[in-house]
């Protein structure tokens, strides 16, 4: 079972949701950010060569032609290995716990498992970004020490961080798919 | 809540059987740690299961049945795997089955026992996890789960969620000891059922660390006995011994080696972590150590060394000479004090004269010296390193001199200022209230504290321009010898074996798990592969820091800026210093 | 305005000015009693000229003992006047005033204080230890400064004297003390160009003479006889004059302007515009504690 929805994050690009139902104790949401975009990869090499023309054409030192090769192409490994994310995966698999993988553009995968018993709550946390509230979705975690604290939140969909709307029904979802397990009342506020 | 089966990999093409395992009846999870191959004798399994549970302290038990149907369905098998649950009766009783050509077992679970609520589930959803058992078996979980403890047994369980996973995996080796050629009664299909995973190398290794151990322990207790000798703490040599870096590096080192050769077991998994990342740290150090030993006696780079040392020490204070007499001079056309400025000039220039003639009085021992010195890089590229690091404190030694002079003169004159300054305008410092007060002066006080005062001003741009050339050169000298230590220091600290260990066995550091879903089909379990999730380098090297011995700079740019500014002296070693008081 | 009416039908009521109690008036009503405590220029005093003038003259006693250091300076660094003639000078004059300043009250003053002659002696012998010791320093002190720097420092060094010097108004910016330590960092930037450091030493000594001993006599002479004070006011001022005239007729004009405009026009001024004065005084100031509360807060 599969559909998907797409939605605009808070700088107006647009976002993929694609929602699976593997059993009706496990699912999974898959936010797919937009591609690196060819424009913005030419505008930025070019200003870099640019500029190392001109430096160029001012010392006739050829190492600044290389060296500028050199950053630009450590630049956009670097940006694609470390920064650009690709996907954001919500894995929930009833009474076992919560995962969440973020697949960067070349291909690494960085994922946290946040076992059922360690979850506190999930909530909808707001947030003044700029000139406007945006709102996001939050895991909170026990804090073993305290039985009422929290030791850490975790913020779910970090790297695209998206309008309203999304988080709210990824809320629903998240939190219909919790109450399957009894032991865990989870609200939404 | 959903039935949880996990299943070790290894087992998926075992024969029919008995699944043997744990089950978590906390988290409704059904833990398969092995396969009992038909034929068995019942009585001889239940006494294998109370070795293994005795040996373990995990209540291990048959979960349930394993039918892998190679063939043509056989009728009769299913009734008789049915039956075996009035054998070994347990709650509930679990039916995996895999047929054949399809990737898609069947599994179910099974009350026997009337439910308590008439009508709720007798067959429960399950879920089958995969998990690969040996690497399950060998990662350690970090932040390690509340220790387990050994006595209590079954209650253990209450290790939270996939850590009781990993908990009963680890603690059930007695399980995974015999492979399928043994000739024991009862067939079992596991990891390690192909044949026990073992080398001679490290059987070999554990048998000689005893006595290796031994003898160098007592080696290196004699050596620390010899150490804390009376004679070394008198007055001028533990004064000498404190300031030196080679001494606290050679400290440091005895320790790592008591601690690395100390006949004591380690007790827990971060201790022998620890000893192991000590001892890969010292042989590191020592190669590079001895490489860098080779390098210096090939082609007799000593002679060599020692010969440019003299000429750049000369040259360096030739530079100094420069420096002085372009500072006595007009130097950017500052307003500076003629006389003032001569007579410091003069006694930095008698100071350099001191130090040449101090260097060519040492110069025919450099060789011999160098040679010496040399020789300790067998102890390891660290201690080489501090030796360089104190040989350059020694070399610059009239840099220090003049920047201490500088610095007390200057400190004086800022003192002296401030409080002439005050004065001037009729206050003073109150010491009880901690403020500056109104006071009235007698005319003779008035009088000598303005002439001070003013005699102050004028010499004070002469005097700061001497603190900032020599707090300039000093600076540069400290910072030479800060990026040394840190060098040592990251050799120091730096968890090799760990990284290592993350970068070839990257399953041995579990940060936790993730988990994969595998292709689906309605009406048939859901199954996950669990895989280990590494523990992100970063996380390596900050869980398993080594001490190293400590010598950061403690006091912020702020603190250091005011501390220039008004002419206090830095050390670089004096923290380390107070931190030992 | 309709509020400030008062109520008819409340004629037998009296206004009173308190707020604990209720009254048929609107709040910001007040009647014809209010303005019955109002006092004027409560607080000015009336002067008569030729005290504000004797008052004044103070401020030509300080103008004409920075004129006199002017003035002395110059001729010292023009060569004009040999160091030994003004140690004389000083020296004698400074015993007279030494033995004035016990004659004028009878020896009062020194009871009162306390202070020994020994004291004193003692006090002479640092100044001159130290000023003869310091001098070859002070001659170096300021060789790389250029002069203008050390006239425009100096300059304003003797100003802000002028301005802190205690003239015996009760203000926050008087600061004696301030007042001389910059005529004594004056004194010894000046001095520092003179050419040799005899002279500098000599500078010195004549600029504490000048800024610090000669106030004090001057202190007691007003108080005790003002007749007198007024005679050596004038004598000061006259050899003020002489002495700036030698060196430029202008800048003597121009200076004996400043005294007679300080002396004379000054005071009239104040006078003239006493008369303006209208400082009013009524139940609407602040309240003013007159009593000493330092008891109660023990």
């Amino acid at each position: 079972m599969e559909d998907e929805l797409s939605f605009s994050d808070i700088y107006g690009g647009r976002l993929a949701l694609q929602r699976r139902y593997y059993s009706p104790s496990c699912r999974e949401f898959c936010l797919s950010c937009p591609r690196l975009s060819l424009r913005s990869l030419t505008s930025v090499t070019c200003t870099v060569w640019l500029a190392a023309y001109g430096l160029f054409t001012l010392c006739e030192n050829s190492m600044i032609l290389s060296a500028a090769i050199f950053i630009t192409l450590l630049g956009l490994l670097g940006y694609l290995h470390f920064v650009k994310i690709d996907q954001e995966t919500l894995l929930i698999i009833d009474s076992l716990g919560i995962q969440l993988t973020s697949s960067y553009a070349s291909g690494k995968e960085s994922t946290t498992f946040i076992e059922m018993g360690k979850v506190k709550d999930v909530i909808i946390n707001e947030a003044i970004y700029m000139q406007k509230v945006i709102y996001y979705l939050c895991i909170l975690l026990n804090d073993p020490a305290d039985p009422h604290g929290i030791s850490q939140v975790v913020p779910v969909f970090q790297d695209c961080l998206t309008a309203v709307t999304l988080p709210w029904r990824a809320s629903l979802w998240c939190s219909s798919c919790l109450l399957l397990d009894g032991d865990h009342g989870i609200c939404t506020d | 809540m959903v039935l949880k089966a996990f299943f070790p990999t290894c087992c998926a093409s075992a024969d029919s059987g008995l699944l043997i395992g744990r089950w978590v009846p906390e988290q409704s999870s059904a833990v398969v740690l092995a396969v009992v191959h038909f034929p068995f004798i019942p009585i001889q399994v239940k006494e294998l299961l109370a070795q293994v549970q005795q040996a373990s302290q995990v209540g291990v038990a048959v979960l349930g049945t394993w039918c892998h149907r190679r063939q043509e369905p056989e009728e009769s098998l299913g009734h008789f795997l049915e039956g075996l649950g009035a054998i070994f009766s347990h709650e509930p009783w679990l039916q995996l089955c895999r047929e054949r050509d399809s990737k898609f077992w069947s599994c179910k679970a099974t009350y026997q026992q009337v439910p308590t609520s008439p009508g709720a589930h007798s067959e429960d959803q399950v879920m089958l996890i995969f998990y690969d058992q040996r690497k399950v078996l060998l990662s350690q979980l970090h932040p390690p789960a509340a220790l387990p403890d050994h006595q209590a047994g079954d209650a253990t369980a209450s290790a939270c969620g996939l850590a009781a996973v990993f908990d009963t995996v680890s603690r059930s080796k007695a399980l995974f000891r015999s492979d399928q050629f043994d000739e024991g009664l009862v067939r079992l299909s596991h990891w390690q059922s192909e044949g026990v995973e073992a080398s001679i190398l490290v059987e070999l290794a554990k048998q000689a660390s005893g006595p290796v151990c031994l003898l160098l322990a007592c080696l290196l207790s004699f050596i620390s006995a010899a150490s804390t000798c009376r004679v070394f703490k008198l007055w001028p040599l533990s004064f000498i011994w404190s300031k030196l870096s080679t001494c606290e590096q050679l400290r440091h080192r005895l320790e790592q080696l008591t601690l690395i050769f100390s006949t004591q077991k380690a007790e827990n998994p971060s201790q022998l972590m620890r000893k192991a990342n000590m001892l890969v740290s010292v042989l590191l150090d020592v190669a590079l150590g001895l490489a860098l030993l080779s390098w210096l006696h090939r082609k007799d780079r000593i002679g060599q060394l020692a010969d440019a040392l003299v000429p750049v020490a000369d040259r360096v204070a030739e530079e100094l000479q420069h420096l002085l007499q372009w500072l006595m001079g007009a130097p950017a056309g500052l307003k500076m004090n003629r006389a003032l400025d001569q007579v410091l000039g003069r006694f930095f220039l008698y100071h350099i004269h001191l130090w040449i003639s101090y260097i060519h009085l040492m110069s025919p021992f450099i060789e011999r010296i160098l040679w010496h010195v040399g020789l300790s890089a067998c102890l390891g590229l660290t201690v080489a390193l501090s030796i360089l690091s104190d040989i350059i404190a020694l070399l610059t030694f009239h840099i220090y001199c003049f920047y201490v002079y500088g610095a007390r003169l200057y400190c004086l004159k800022i003192c002296g200022l401030s409080s002439l300054w005050r004065l001037f305008r009729g206050k003073k410092w109150n010491v009880l209230r901690q403020r500056v007060d109104s006071c009235s002066y007698d005319l003779d006080q008035l009088f000598i504290g303005t002439l001070l005062f003013t005699v102050l001003v004028f010499l004070l741009p002469t005097t700061a321009l001497y603190y900032l050339v020599f707090t300039l050169l000093r600076l540069l000298v400290v910072t030479v010898q800060g990026l040394i230590h840190l060098l040592v220091d990251l050799i120091n600290s730096l968890p090799l074996y760990a990284l290592g260990l993350r970068l070839c066995r990257p399953y041995r550091l579990a940060a936790g798990v993730k988990f994969r879903v595998l292709e689906h089909e309605a009406g048939r379990p859901l199954r996950l592969l669990m895989q280990i999730n590494p523990l992100p380098y970063n996380r390596v090297v900050h869980t398993y820091r080594l001490p190293s011995c400590g010598c950061h700079p403690k006091h912020s740019w702020g603190s250091l800026c005011r501390k220039l500014f008004f002419g206090e002296l830095i050390y670089p070693w004096r923290q380390r210093g107070d931190k030992q008081d | 305005m309709t509020c400030a009416q008062p109520v008819t039908g409340t004629t037998g009521i009296r206004w009173q000015k308190v707020l604990y109690e209720r009254q048929p008036f609107p709040d910001n009503y007040v009647d014809q009693r209010f303005l019955e405590e109002l006092r004027k220029n409560i607080h000015a005093r009336k002067y008569q000229y030729w005290a504000v003038v004797f008052e004044s003259s103070v401020v030509i006693q300080q103008l004409c003992c920075v004129c006199v250091f002017g003035v002395i300076w110059w001729y010292m660094d023009e060569g004009l006047l040999a160091p030994h003639w003004l140690f004389g000078t000083g020296l004698a004059l400074s015993l007279i005033g030494y033995v004035l300043f016990d004659l004028v009250d009878g020896g009062e003053g020194r009871r009162k204080s306390g202070r020994t002659r020994w004291a004193d002696l003692k006090s002479a012998l640092v100044f001159i230890t130290f000023t003869y010791g310091f001098s070859p320093v002070l001659k170096t002190l300021t060789e790389s400064v250029s002069t203008d720097t050390i006239y425009a420092m100096s300059v304003f060094m003797l100003l802000g004297h002028l301005i802190f010097f205690d003239y015996g108004a009760n203000a926050a910016i008087v600061s004696s003390t301030l007042s001389l330590n910059m005529a004594i960092f004056a004194s010894v930037c000046l001095a520092s160009r003179l050419p040799r450091s005899l002279h500098a030493f000599i500078m010195v000594t004549f600029a504490i003479q000048i800024f610090a001993l000669w106030p004090m006599l001057q202190k007691k002479l007003k108080a005790c006889t003002p007749r007198s004070y007024v005679g050596v006011t004038l004598l000061f001022a006259g050899s003020a004059f002489g002495g700036l005239l030698s060196i430029s007729a202008v800048g003597a004009t121009l200076f004996a302007l400043l005294l007679v405009s300080i002396s004379c026009l000054c005071p009239f001024y104040l006078i003239r515009l006493q008369l303006f004065k209208e400082n009013i005084h009524g139940p609407w100031d602040e309240a003013e504690i007159k009593e000493d509360l330092s008891r109660f807060l023990s």
